[in-house]
Formats: structure tokens, sequence, C-alpha cells
């Protein structure tokens, strides 16, 4: 039994195969990307996985389980968690807000003791605080702690999110798009962001991205997606000679970066 | 690693300007201040003024338990009405005695055990609130498979059922003619006390983790699903705990006007609470509790536009429902000099206090 694997997952949007047959397996540890051009499907096979939409067709296993019909809320419990291609952020709330609601769905305190205030409450209260402020400086937000998540600039808007999917205590992470309007600076740092990621909290990294220089410098492997189906899969050298591939991305007017 | 913390969150609050310890100094001494009033009041006060005081209690509860929903969840419910009918005629049927019983159901007779249980006051209203938030619970399955307008309706509907039901289940609420002669138990302790324990456990709660997780779903229900929130589990525990003490809030309205019927709990009631935590602000608890005091004390004091009105030589007669035209004015004028109400989603704080005290004693010292 492997950590995760997707067995032939279709998903359909009316007559539209949004994604056909797609089967992964991903080993504990790795850093693997998800390409593809435009409406191949890859925020789709996300959405599936978390559990916003359930698969006409096929299984996900996660640790011995299938989770194919699991709530989103209830996915993210069994330790997968995500950011969203389109910033979705709880825009008028803190930044540090924004984390501790990761929080929420663990607590060790029943609403009764909230209410009351009892002192077993804020001690619960104080650790999320204190564990949140850890990944808001982890990610390099800590001083952003008390400004609105609304009022940050699109970079640090693009870390909060994985801020609060890391707080949820995943063991697997599913970043959509994560670079995607940084500058190439910002994008150097996530990389190496996303790498410390990996190593220091042991998670599974499964990652879209559109930047190939990205995918390629980061990931240890890569699948490929065109039009729902998988047309290839391998280290970032074997797609990058890939002939299908190329012609998949020279087909919807993309160049492959080499 | 706790005293650690500690420290951190000590330097933090005195960057702030107050410390913990002097907070809760200063809520005490307010709270004394606030039943210091009602003690002057309750020996002293006019029997009108002491009315409005007891009104104002009751629209504090009931605007900042509906706020919890409308305001802190961002659903919009419409249907508190029905929480507040089912209070009040829970309490008034434990409170009422037998023979008070008879005598006010001439057509049907009332139900047993209900014919012949009487309670005390107190147990009355916690009956009350129990009621409404069993009522609530029954409700939140089809009501929370819908959201936006389907939700609003769905609810729209429930409380017009629930008074609909008061009029045509005869046996149990009398229907049309309602209850009479209920004892004038309400007095200013016991719905100011109410509204203070309402405040104090709903700010609690919002300011908690759970506060966090609807608000989150009000921000955005997608991500907060995405954060291991279940929207189900957060919207039911809101809608409970606003329904209890919306219920409470019926209970405490009966013994205050000792005389209810359906026409009591329409839908104006959902509305004049929408007024109030729209104008005070949506979300924010302190613009409910201001809201609710400018109702109660507008209401009364907007009597006179209902009176006929001598301007010069023209004799304007009183029209009744005036009162609602001018409150929809204000409503209408915060919407648009205020989008956000009077509060938008601030809340009182000392520190806020504070600092207009300071920037106004700044302005008095520099011409
Ligand atoms: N909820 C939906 N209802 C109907 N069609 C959908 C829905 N979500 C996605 N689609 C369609 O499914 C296809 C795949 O969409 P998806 O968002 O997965 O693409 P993508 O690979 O993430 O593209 P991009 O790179 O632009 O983000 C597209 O044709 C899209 O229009
Ligand atoms: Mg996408």
């Amino acid at each position: 039994m492997s950590f995760f694997e997707m067995r032939h997952v279709i998903v359909q949007f009316g007559g539209l195969c949004a994604v056909c047959d797609f089967s992964i397996a991903l080993s504990a540890g790795q850093l693997v990307g998800l390409i593809g051009p435009n409406g191949a499907g890859k925020t789709t096979v996300f959405n599936t996985i978390t559990g916003f939409i359930t698969p006409d067709e096929g299984d996900i296993f996660w640790q011995g389980e299938n989770i194919r019909a699991y709530p989103a809320h209830r996915v993210t419990a069994s330790g997968i968690a995500r950011t969203f291609q389109n910033i979705r952020l709880f825009a008028d709330m803190t930044v540090l807000e924004n984390v501790m609601v990761s929080f929420h769905y663990s607590i060790q305190s029943d609403f009764l003791h909230a209410m009351v205030g009892s002192p077993k409450y804020r001690r619960v209260e104080a650790e999320i605080r204190e564990k949140s402020r850890r990944y808001l400086y982890e990610l390099g937000l800590g001083h952003l702690s008390s400004e609105k998540a609304a009022t940050l600039a699109y970079g640090q808007q693009r870390r909060l999110e994985i801020a609060r999917a890391l707080a949820t205590g995943p063991k697997l992470l599913l970043l959509d798009e994560p670079a995607a309007g940084m500058n190439p600076i910002e994008t150097i740092e996530l990389a190496a962001l996303i790498r410390l990621i990996r190593d220091k909290y042991g998670v599974t990294v499964f990652l879209i991205e559109h930047d190939m220089k990205f995918v390629m410098g980061l990931c240890e492997r890569i699948k490929v997606l065109d039009y729902g189906k998988s047309i290839a899969e391998g280290t970032p050298t074997e797609i990058q000679k890939d002939i299908k591939v190329i012609k998949a991305y020279l087909g919807s007017g993309y160049y492959a970066a080499g | 690693m706790s005293s650690d913390f500690q420290e951190q969150s000590g330097a933090v609050q005195v960057r702030g300007g107050l410390t913990h310890r002097q907070k809760t100094l200063l809520n005490v001494a307010a709270l004394l201040c606030c039943l210091g009033i009602l003690a002057l009041f309750s020996r002293y006060g006019s029997e009108y003024h002491v009315r409005i005081l007891n009104n104002m209690a009751i629209f504090i509860t009931l605007a900042v338990s509906y706020n919890l929903v409308n305001g802190v969840c961002g659903i919009l419910h419409l249907g508190p009405n029905a929480f507040v009918a089912i209070g009040a005629y829970t309490s008034a049927l434990l409170t009422l005695s037998p023979s008070e019983k008879q005598i006010n159901f001439i057509i049907n007779d009332l139900i047993w055990p209900l014919s012949i249980v009487q309670v005390p006051f107190a147990l009355s209203l916690v009956a009350a609130g129990i009621m409404a938030a069993l009522f609530a619970f029954i409700i939140s399955f089809p009501v929370f498979r819908v959201r936006g307008d389907y939700l609003a309706i769905v609810t729209f509907g429930f409380g017009e059922v629930v008074r609909v039901l008061c009029n045509a289940a005869q046996s149990i609420t009398n229907g049309p003619l309602g209850l009479k002669n209920l004892e004038p138990y309400t007095n200013l302790w016991w719905s100011w006390g109410i509204a203070i324990l309402t405040i104090v456990s709903i700010t609690k709660l919002i300011n908690s983790s759970y506060g966090r997780a609807m608000k989150a779903i009000r921000e955005d229900e997608t991500a907060a699903r995405a954060m291991g929130i279940d929207p189900f589990r957060q919207l039911l525990l809101a809608f409970l705990i606003s329904a209890f003490f919306s219920g409470i809030a019926g209970g405490l309205l009966a013994h205050l006007i000792t005389t209810i019927s359906p026409t009591l709990f329409m839908f104006t009631l959902t509305f004049n609470l929408l007024i109030i935590i729209v104008v005070g602000g949506l979300g924010s608890t302190t613009g409910a509790v201001i809201g609710a005091i400018l109702f109660a004390w507008g209401g009364e004091a907007l009597r006179i536009v209902e009176n006929p009105m001598d301007i010069g030589i023209i004799t304007i007669p009183g029209i009744p429902g005036m009162r609602m035209v001018v409150f929809s004015l204000i409503l209408m004028l915060v919407i648009i000099f205020a989008g956000h109400g009077i509060f938008g989603r601030n809340e009182f704080s000392w520190e806020m206090l504070a600092r207009i005290c300071l920037r106004g004693g700044k302005r008095v010292g520099s011409p």
C-alpha cells in the first residue's frame, strides 16, 4: 500500500471529462509536480483529492483508507492540506487569526469552556496563539501578525496561505500555483521555503505550477496532464525530452522552458 | 514554555496600553456602575422609565444573539421571531397558575399536563431557552442545506410557520386570544442580568476559537472547509446559542407586558432586529448593543411623530406606524453615510475609549 494513491479517477462536468482515468502514487517525503496547459484539469485533481468534488469513478487511497467520499473538512482532518490557485484568505481577519483558524478542528476544549472563559480554555487558546506565531515566523510573516489579511502584498498572501495550510498539521501538502504572481526573486525564495518545509515538517508536497523553471528546479518527479489525461510522468530531465509533452505545450501556445 | 508565552503576551499588552489585570478591574468597575444605576432606577425610577429600560435590555439580548448568526457567521437568518415566540409561550405556560389557565382557555381546554404545571419564573426561562434551541435544532437540517437568499427564505418561512401555529394550536397557545394575566415577574434585575450574561458569554464565544471558525465561514466558506472546519457544526452551534438566548428574552418579554398573542411575533419583530444590528454594525456586539439602546429609546422618543401635530395653522393628524417610517429613514441614512453601521465590525475596548479621550484632550489643549 503506497503512501497516497489515486486509481483511475474520472471527473465529469456535464459532457466534459475534466479528469479522465487519472492515476498517481506518491511516496512519503517526495516533492512532486503536476503540470499541464490551462484547463488541463490540474485544479480539478486537487479538488477531488481534498473532498470538494467526489469523483464519478475511481478511488483515492490515503493511509490505508479510501477517502473518495470524504467531505472536505474530514480530508483535512485526516492530514491533507491545500492552498488555492485564486487566493482564498479570510480577508477581514488578522494574519494571526487566519492561521489560528487551522487549529480549530482539533481543539481540545468545548464551547461551554470558551463561553465562560475557563482557565482550561485560556490555556488552549494561548497554545494555539503560540503555535500560530511560530508558523508565521517560519514563513517570514511574523511582523505582520496583527495586520488584516486583505492588506498583505500578493506574495505575502500566498505565503500566508501556505502557513495556514501547514498549521492544520498535514502529512500531504497540495499547493496550487504557489508562485503565480510572484517576481523572480520571490519565486527563488519560495522554492527554498518549500524545500525547507518538506525537510523540517516531513510533509510530502504535491504542487501545480506553470513556471517551468520553478517546477524543473524544485520537483523530483513530475506528472503531465493534458485534456484530463495523464500524458507523461518522470524526472524533470525525462519530462523535458518527452515528445508528447513538448507537443501538448507547443500545441496550446506554451513553450517548455529548457 | 507557558511562562515564556505569558511574558511575551504581557509585553504585547503593555505596548497596547493596558494589562489583563487592569482591564479586568475596569470591567468590574463598569459592571458595578451598571448595577448602581439599576439599583437607583429600580428604587426611584418612574414606571415609564423602568419599562423603557426593561425593553432596552430585552432588545439588547435579542440583538446580540441575532448578531451572532447574522453578523458573525454571515448568514441571513430571518426567523428570530420564531425563537422569541416559542420562548414567550413556553415561559408563560409554565408560570401561569392552573386556575389562571382555566380562565384563559375559554374555547379549547389546555392540554394535560400543561394545564396543571406551574414552575418558578427562573425555571420557566431556562425551559424557554431550551425549547427555542430545540426548535432551532430541528429546523437546522433543512436550513443549513442552503445558503444566501435561499436560507433567508427558508428561515422566513419557519418564522411564519411558528406564528401560524400559535394561532392554530388553540389547545396549547389559546390561539388568537393569546395568554393574559401573566405575573409581571420581569424587573430590571432580571432583564439586565440576562442582557449582561448574554453580552459577556457571546463576546467570549466570538473571541474564542469557535468565533474565529464562524468568522472564517463568513469570510470564505470554501477556505474554512479546507482548514478542517465543518460549517454545519459551527453554524448549528451559533444557531442554538442564538435561539437559546432569544428564547429567554421571549420569556422576559412575556412577563414584562403580561399579555402575549401571535401578533406580537410577526415578521416586524425580525425586521426591527435586523435594523438594530445593521445600524449598529453587522458583526459587532457593541454595535448590536448600541443599536438596541437607540431603538428602545428612540421607539419611545419618536412617539411624538405619531401624535397630532400643530405646525402654525395646519394640524397634521397622528399617523400610526409613522415611527416605522422614521426608522426606515434612519436605516437608509446610516447605510448611505456609514455603509457598515455605526461601529462597523469594531468592538468597544478600554484602549479605544482611552484613545478617544486622549485625542479629545489634545484637541482642547492645542487650538
Ligand atoms: N465546477 C466546474 N464546473 C464545470 N466545469 C468545470 C468546473 N471546474 C472546472 N471545470 C472545467 O474543467 C476543466 C479543467 O479545469 P481545471 O480548473 O481543473 O484546469 P487547470 O488545469 O487547473 O487550469 P489552469 O491552469 O487554468 O488553472 C476546464 O475546462 C474547466 O472549465
Ligand atoms: Mg488550476
